[in-house]
């Protein structure tokens, strides 16, 4: 009996002792450089995107069926709770998200300052001043979008999102090709940005790789703010091509909006 | 945190000053299972070894028992509206003790063994071991002396700490599934405790209502505070060689919360009501308990996690 009493006891005394000290918060060094990782993942609203086999209603009644979600992210910078920014080298800014690959859906930035982050920018597409430095000025970018078939030719640029599909509307009844391609055209150059709020500070650390988890919401390409029917795109009922004219511009403002971050891991 | 381990320190201090041990000869304990639920299990808070601690019997008695609980729950595996619903089975196995100091101070001690598995969309994934070690000291403040009076009255405080011997993995908490997938919490948590007892005759009513602090574990994750809370009736059917109890409540559980270096992670807080009810059977030394728990209302993860059932059976022996 006493002798149960004492060991109850023992460790009562223990806890108190180790329990009230203050643990070491590994957060508390900010030095140094780290990595983050910006998480692309692909939905279609509120659903989780899936290829070729789930049905996604838009508002104009359309039924899409989606095989490929590519784009390229660029030039990302982010910006610490002080205000201050820190601009990722240029040479390595660019990711190609690809929805049917896993290293299409992880973008790794590393050697970033340690730090506390709450807002992330990043382009979509490749921006003008790097098309400007000619086909011998892009690095491993080139090589990289060919093999991605994001690039059309040096003279029309890259594609700076593609998403393709079949589709079926109240007026086309068989299952036909759709293809959404953005990129310059004549008129309008069509790369845009995104800054983004994130709910979880990011604690950029040497022992802690932040996961910054965004939503891209491809609904949102030919049905967010600006409405585009693919019925409506579909000459001669070969399919529906939007790689230019005046839709570009338009699906531009729309993938401006699509992406959201839902969370940030700070594992 | 520092209150509460002064205070702790003093019940503690009460205690080693009495050694004077009354072992009481009552047959065996009823109240104990109308405390046990709403110290148990966690739906958020991970410590699913929280533990029956049975800290309010009203008979000053000593026992040891042996409890087998079981918790099922679905939960979303994905932050999707398609993302697939996964189940998830707790199982506990636990031996708990209580030993009375003094006529007015009891400690108890709650050792859990989980066996845990959730049917994740890429396999079964599975987990056991030692949980998260309580131990705890209840005072009893107020006790109604008389036989006579037509209600008989009992007030409990008290305060303990759950050690954190169940392993905690960080490993478990990524992506955004149930964040509670573990043996322990991780860290040394310290619960509060308060327990009233009205009674009129064979007719009782049991209200417990509790506090647990939780603190930053060395992985820096810290579970959100939990409240919890229950009343049961109860009534004593006493067959001269057998006694029988049946036993009916609710009991509802709240949690703040879960933080990552200090940081509030989103959907982990929630709130659950259940519907609680049980038979309890005593005859000698032994004591055989039987007792569910049924969800009526429930907000877990932001909707992301569903309880659906508990059950429990337990095997009691009077020292």
């Amino acid at each position: 009996m006493k002798n149960t009493l004492y060991k109850a006891l023992a460790i009562v005394a223990i806890s108190i002792t180790l329990g009230s000290c203050s643990s070491d918060d590994s957060s508390n060094d900010v030095s140094g450089k780290g990595k983050i990782i910006l998480e692309f993942d692909n939905a279609y609203g509120t659903n989780d995107l899936i290829l070729n086999t789930q049905p996604n209603k838009t508002s104009n009644n359309e039924i899409l069926k989606i095989s490929m979600v590519k784009y390229i992210v660029s030039n990302v910078v982010l910006t610490k709770a002080d205000g201050t920014t820190f601009t990722y080298p240029k040479s390595k800014s660019y990711f190609i998200a690809d929805e049917a690959s896993a290293e299409g859906r992880e973008f790794e930035l590393s050697d970033v300052p340690a730090g506390d982050y709450v807002k992330v920018k990043f382009g979509i597409g490749v921006d003008e001043e790097q098309w400007k430095l000619g086909a011998s000025g892009q690095g491993d970018l080139l090589a990289q979008a060919d093999d991605a078939e994001m690039f059309w030719s040096w003279a029309a640029g890259y594609k700076f999102l593609a998403f393709e599909g079949t589709f079926t509307s109240p007026t086309v009844t068989t299952a036909t090709s759709f293809m959404v391609h953005t990129g310059k055209t004549g008129t309008d150059y069509n790369y845009t940005e995104v800054t983004l709020d994130l709910p979880t500070k990011a604690l950029v650390r040497t022992t802690i790789t932040p996961e910054v988890h965004l939503i891209t919401d491809v609904s949102k390409i030919i049905d967010g703010t600006n409405k585009i029917k693919l019925s409506d795109n579909n000459a001669g009922g070969m399919g529906a091509m939007i790689m230019g004219g005046a839709n570009l511009p338009l699906i531009t403002q729309n993938v401006s909006g699509m992406f959201r971050v839902d969370h940030v891991h700070n594992d | 945190m520092k209150k509460i381990i002064v205070m702790f320190a003093l019940l503690v201090g009460f205690s080693a000053f009495s050694f004077n041990v009354k072992d009481s000869i009552s047959a065996f304990t009823f109240q104990r299972l109308a405390m046990m639920e709403d110290f148990d299990c966690d739906a958020c808070g991970c410590s699913a070894s929280g533990g029956s601690m049975g800290f309010g019997s009203m008979l000053n008695n000593n026992f040891v028992g042996l409890r087998y609980l079981k918790q099922s729950y679905t939960s979303r595996d994905g932050i999707f509206a398609n993302s697939p619903w996964i189940d998830e089975n707790f199982n506990t196995i636990q031996v708990w003790a209580r030993i009375p100091v003094t006529e007015k101070i009891q400690i108890s001690a709650l050792v859990p063994y989980h066996i845990n598995e959730r049917k994740l969309t890429a396999g079964t994934e599975d987990i056991s071991g030692l949980g998260d070690i309580t131990v705890m000291a209840l005072y009893t403040v107020f006790e109604t002396k008389k036989d006579s009076t037509f209600f008989t009255h009992k007030i409990n405080l008290g305060g303990g700490v759950k050690i954190p011997t169940g392993k905690f993995t960080e490993a478990n908490n990524l992506g955004s599934v149930n964040q509670s997938f573990q043996l322990g919490t991780g860290s040394w948590d310290f619960p509060l405790i308060s327990e009233y007892v009205i009674k009129h005759k064979n007719l009782g009513l049991n209200t417990t209502m509790n506090y647990i602090f939780k603190t930053e574990n060395s992985k820096n994750y810290q579970y959100g505070d939990q409240f919890n809370y229950a009343g049961t009736f109860f009534y004593l059917f006493d067959l001269k060689s057998v006694q029988i109890v049946p036993q009916a409540g609710l009991a509802g559980e709240l949690y703040q919360t879960n933080k990552q270096h200090n940081l509030d992670l989103p959907n982990t807080a929630g709130d659950i009501l259940f519907g609680k009810f049980g038979i309890e059977a005593g005859k000698d030394k032994f004591s055989i308990g039987i007792n569910a728990m049924l969800p009526i209302n429930q907000n877990l993860s932001n909707g992301n996690m569903e309880a659906n059932y508990r059950w429990s059976v337990n095997l009691n022996y009077t020292l």
